[in-house]
């Protein structure tokens, strides 16, 4: 499958602290994909890089096959941005912007700008500064729906906004989506708006990559498992549950042991035994994606 | 493309455009007002006399003017951009990143060479009604400096705004005060004239700086 994005051996510091080392991803055409972590664990400087205002210590960022820093301007008519806080000019009008923004892309549609403008029943005359950040959310959304560009790159976009104004969000990029080739490149701290969106995800952790995979396989092959434990069972014994890379997160809670793994139930069974837990019985939940988040990457 | 910058560029300074032109204007009349009545009071004849003896040229309260203007401007265009990373979205556009800046300076440069040509025809004009020329030329060559510090003021304080790190902001600022001041050495009349042309090609390459800036932003470069 062609990738639109292409990420090589990222390394970023920033002074001394290290956000990663050799960090590399591909986005697929016609994709959408969400990129998940913890805060501090890199998501923004990643998007930074990728919209070419950060320079990584190291690795490169390929667009379209060509590398994000010293990209032809040309290729930009066909990356829609949207920055984190749903940032556009706040000394413009409705109307204003508009027409800044039209002579830049030769594909400009007008008409989806003004129809999520009328739904949002602002004069053309209204200044973006005094507009709601549900309100900009729209503006910004509109700007890049009239763009038409091929790939969209998204920063938080639900920073800020109310349940309604996610919901639209996610709505109109989902039907952005669904047309022929588009692909998106996404963060957002909110992570059931992610699981109504996205088809693959990238977890990533303090300095590297967790997983990415599909959504629909995560949440098919990570499971949580509630095993039941004797009274005064702890975690630290002979055999240290924590350290074993085949089990994400263990957790005693009473007498109820909570483990995440992408081992099937016969084979946690095997495992517990291997690792002499003595265990009574085990059940395994359905997950949605912030239950895998949080198994994933731990509560703390 | 470059129709839509100088739209862009306009819709912030519009304002700031219009009440700077007030200004300088008002300082303009108000310096030419004040020589038409020293000539009513005591005849033209004793003004050439207190000019050329005395190195008077009666336009002196204009002499920072032109350069809080420039300040002002640099402050008015590019405080928005900096404003919540906007910038971001400007070096996004599909337009050459160089082109993109170098436009937006550019944009500001002639409204502030506009502005400051009125005032400075202004001048002309009513000094070409009642004195020789070379009176005329000490005059407005006394005060072409002082315009030309307003245009390198904005070249500098557009250089100061864009930097994205509060500590080489301040180095700029610093950098940027000890460069304007040389414009306001000395006082005498003319004591410039040799050294003008030198000022200008000086004053405009500072038109780059705002480039320097950035590329640090660019480079993610951040407190």
């Amino acid at each position: 499958m062609e990738n639109v994005i292409e990420c090589k051996n990222l390394t970023h510091y920033y002074g001394d602290r290290l956000i990663y080392e050799n960090l590399s991803f591909n986005v697929p055409k016609g994709r959408i994909l969400g990129l998940l972590g913890k805060n501090g664990t890199g998501k923004t400087t990643s998007i930074n890089i990728l919209s070419g205002y950060l320079t990584p210590k190291e690795g490169e960022c390929l667009i379209f096959g060509e590398n994000i820093q010293n990209m032809n301007p040309i290729l930009r008519q066909n990356i829609g941005l949207l920055i984190e806080g749903h940032v556009q000019y706040q000394f413009m009008t409705i109307s204003q912007i508009e027409r800044f923004y039209s002579s830049f892309y030769p594909k400009w549609k007008k008409e989806a700008y003004y129809e999520l403008m009328n739904k949002l029943q602002v004069s053309p005359n209204q200044m973006i500064s005094r507009m709601s950040c549900g309100q900009r959310s729209q503006v910004a959304l509109g700007l890049i729906l009239a763009q038409d560009p091929d790939l969209l790159v998204l920063d938080d976009f639900s920073l800020g906004l109310d349940p309604g104004y996610r919901r639209l969000f996610v709505d109109y990029l989902r039907q952005y989506a669904n047309e022929d080739g588009k692909t998106i490149f996404l963060t957002s701290h909110i992570i059931q708006d992610m699981e109504r969106l996205i088809d693959d995800c990238i977890i990533m952790d303090y300095g590297s990559i967790l997983i990415q995979k599909s959504v629909d396989e995560l949440l098919n092959e990570f499971n949580c498992y509630n095993i039941k434990v004797p009274d005064g069972y702890n975690l630290s014994g002979d055999y240290n549950l924590s350290s074993d890379k085949a089990l994400y997160n263990p957790s005693i809670t009473n007498n109820s042991l909570e483990v995440f793994s992408f081992l099937s139930k016969s084979d946690m069974c095997v495992k517990l035994n291997e690792m002499k837990v003595p265990y009574q019985e085990i059940e395994s939940k359905t997950l949605n994606l912030e239950d895998a988040f949080i198994g994933l990457t731990g509560k703390y | 493309m470059i129709k839509a910058i100088f739209y862009k560029e306009w819709l912030k300074v519009r304002w700031f455009y219009f009440v700077a032109n007030v200004a300088l204007l008002s300082f303009t009349i108000y310096s030419i007002l004040k020589i038409s009545r020293v000539i009513k009071i005591k005849g033209v004849e004793h003004l050439w006399e207190v000019m050329l003896y005395r190195d008077a040229i009666f336009i002196d309260m204009l002499k920072y003017v032109p350069l809080i203007i420039g300040i002002l401007l640099a402050v008015v265009q590019f405080i928005p951009e900096m404003n919540k990373k906007c910038l971001k979205l400007t070096l996004h556009l599909p337009c050459s990143n160089m082109k993109m800046v170098m436009s937006m300076v550019l944009s500001g440069f002639v409204i502030l060479v506009a502005s400051f040509s009125v005032s400075l025809i202004t001048l002309k004009i009513f000094l070409s009604n009642h004195f020789a020329g070379e009176l005329q030329s000490q005059v407005i060559m006394t005060s072409l400096p002082w315009y030309i510090a307003g245009i390198l003021s904005y070249f500098l304080v557009s250089w100061v705004c864009l930097e994205p790190t509060w500590k080489r902001r301040v180095v700029n600022l610093i950098i940027s005060a000890i460069v304007l001041k040389i414009f306001f050495f000395s006082s005498k009349p003319q004591a410039y004239n040799d050294f003008l042309p030198w000022l200008m090609i000086y004053s405009i390459s500072a038109l780059t700086l705002s480039w320097l800036s950035v590329i640090r932003f660019k480079a993610g470069k951040q407190d």
